[in-house]
């Protein structure tokens, strides 16, 4: 029963990580109705350049948090700006393979910069274990909890509420007519774009302490957050919530009672099953 | 007039097979023209796919990988001969192409890209966990590639004997491609891509045309691991990987859409860039990813654009 109980801990911990992971993806594609498979590679550019900020430098964790979202949204605007081009035409293909070859070249570039050794990312709230009973967790999965709660409750009120969001759904529905109505169509997609950048970031340093960061992690988070974001429902940020923690319940019951090797696979097994039985969640 | 273009066509293609011995003959041009031509065959096998069909596999490495488990398992576990591990690898690959069309038939877009992907991924997980395919540590000790035809025996243990195998199954794929394009299926898979209403108003039933080009498109890829399997001599997970896959991918939209030698010339230009000119595995990732960047957002047409349109202007 214990076991059981810090299974479903550690499933919710890794739910809400994984929550937070995807939610750059989620505004991405549900707001914009682009993708990024560079996604994966900038979670791992985010790890690194926590690390790095301050193994090297001793900077505090939370300014190194900062300076990585920074990177990240930068990174976003530069990838946006650069493909300019494809996403007025919305030529998705293209984008996908685009971002892939962002992808690509952020991890030789990271890989260049950082080895290709294992590192860990130490932090104040990593080193704490927490006991509650024989229930075991570290202040750092208590932060990933609530900032991703934090988050997603944000982004949901920006959306619904703010002019911000309404004016990147516009543009999402059609980029044309928005522009007509006065907005600037370029300057949501650039805004989304560093959103996504610094999400995914934000999410890589506070998810990242929980295990070895290695460059070449990167495509493995594109597919977790692919899941979450099929499984909750294209554009859909509550559904999206809820599958990031069904998900990590599923994977950490699994590796634990069947097999750890496995997870993955079986977790994708599960998303083609759904998309067989289930094609219509697809449409957007 | 006619008969100048078959005649140019074989020409060229003798000619090429010399390539080898006009780059000096010696293991370093055979290994390389040889690893251009696996390569080659597996991009033709996307191209079907990405060109015709105007969808990106990210799965196309299982296809692939079947192909080499297969003969790697059939020859070195089984001992069977070389034609016999062919057969194998083309019909498991093609299978598996039928399964895989089968779970993607609804899928478009990035869709199905992220669940070929993510088969792909499933496939390096059992590959890893599969002690029948070795495991982790790979399927080593493939003996070299041999077979015999109507009493002669061939058998080739190195690259320069294994370049006329390859440049067979090149030539090969080449003649498939360009009979597809050319095919009812072929012309049926463009109207499906331009236009799934037009094409289902011409009676023509979208999904059933995805598959057929898939289930085309594997053999390729199949033909091309088993190739990969004899001259490598060992096979691990890694042929699911994504190494293969970005290579085929920029090699396919590198130089030019739907023009029959576009991503022959694109695997050769990279392939030569890595084992000649390589400046380690960090810069080739940089390269191929800033070579996919600059030719989808600036010369969406691919390189060749570059001279046709000159050409064009004077």
């Amino acid at each position: 029963m214990e076991n059981f109980i810090q299974q479903l801990i550690n499933g919710l911990v890794i739910g809400h990580a994984y929550a937070l992971i995807a939610i750059g993806w989620t505004i991405l594609l549900g707001v914009a109705r682009l993708v990024n498979f560079g996604h994966g590679e900038l979670y791992m550019l985010g790890a690194f350049t926590t690390w790095w900020a301050i193994s090297a430098y001793d900077i505090p964790y939370g300014l190194a948090i900062l300076i990585s979202m920074v990177i990240g949204g930068l990174i976003g605007f530069l990838m946006q700006l650069i493909m300019l081009r494809l996403t007025f035409r919305k030529d998705l293909i293209a984008i996908m393979i685009v971002t892939l070859g962002f992808g690509k070249v952020i991890s030789g570039v990271a890989s260049l910069l950082f080895g290709a050794n294992g590192e860990i990312l130490q932090t104040p709230l990593s080193s704490v274990d927490l006991y509650w009973n024989d229930l075991w967790f570290t202040y750092q999965d208590i932060a990933i909890v609530i900032t991703a709660l934090l988050m997603y409750g944000l982004t949901w009120l920006i959306i619904q509420y703010t002019r911000i969001g309404r004016m990147a759904r516009m543009v999402a529905e059609d980029p044309p007519l928005a522009a007509l109505y006065g907005i600037n169509a370029r300057l949501a997609y650039f805004l989304i774009f560093a959103f996504e950048g610094v999400a995914v970031t934000l999410a890589a340093a506070m998810v990242a302490p929980r295990s070895p960061i290695l460059t070449s992690m990167g495509f493995d988070e594109t597919i977790i957050t692919f899941i979450v974001v099929i499984i909750g429902g294209i554009g859909n940020v509550l559904g999206n919530y809820i599958a990031a923690l069904l998900l990590g319940i599923f994977i950490a019951f699994f590796s634990t009672y069947i097999s750890a090797a496995f997870a993955t696979a079986a977790a994708f097994v599960v998303l083609i099953v759904l998309l067989i039985a289930q094609p219509n969640r697809l449409q957007a | 007039m006619k008969i100048m273009k078959p005649l140019m066509t074989a020409l060229l293609a003798i000619a090429l097979f010399f390539a080898p011995q006009l780059m000096g003959g010696s293991n370093v041009s055979y290994s390389l023209l040889v690893i251009i031509g696996i390569f080659a065959i597996l991009a033709y096998s996307l191209d079907l796919v990405v060109s015709d069909l105007g969808e990106v596999s990210l799965g196309h490495t299982v296809f692939f990988g079947t192909g080499a488990y297969t003969t790697a398992v059939a020859s070195s576990q089984f001992g069977l001969g070389a034609l016999e591990t062919l057969m194998l690898a083309l019909a498991a690959s093609t299978l598996v192409a039928a399964f895989v069309g089968l779970i993607t038939l609804k899928l478009r877009e990035f869709i199905f890209s992220l669940v070929t992907y993510s088969l792909a991924v499933i496939s390096i997980t059992l590959a890893d966990n599969w002690m029948f395919v070795g495991g982790t540590d790979g399927i080593s000790g493939i003996p070299p590639l041999k077979f015999s035809i109507l009493g002669l025996d061939y058998l080739a243990r190195t690259d320069q004997q294994l370049w006329p195998v390859v440049y067979l199954g090149l030539l090969a794929t080449l003649y498939l491609v360009h009979t597809f394009r050319r095919s009812r299926l072929g012309s049926e898979a463009m109207t499906v891509q331009l236009n799934t209403g037009l094409a289902i108003m011409s009676g023509i039933n979208p999904m059933l045309v995805r598959m057929k080009v898939l289930v085309l498109s594997a053999p390729l890829a199949g033909l091309a691991g088993w190739l990969y399997a004899y001259q490598r001599a060992y096979i691990s997970s890694d042929v699911f990987g994504a190494y293969f896959l970005l290579i085929m991918l920029t090699a396919v939209i590198m130089i030019g859409r739907r023009q029959l030698l576009c991503p022959l010339i694109g695997v050769a230009l990279i392939i030569t860039q890595e084992k000649m000119f390589s400046l380690g595995a960090y810069w080739d990732n940089i390269i191929l990813g800033t070579i996919i960047i600059l030719v989808l957002c600036f010369f969406p047409g691919g390189l060749s654009r570059l001279f046709t349109r000159r050409v064009a202007h004077t």
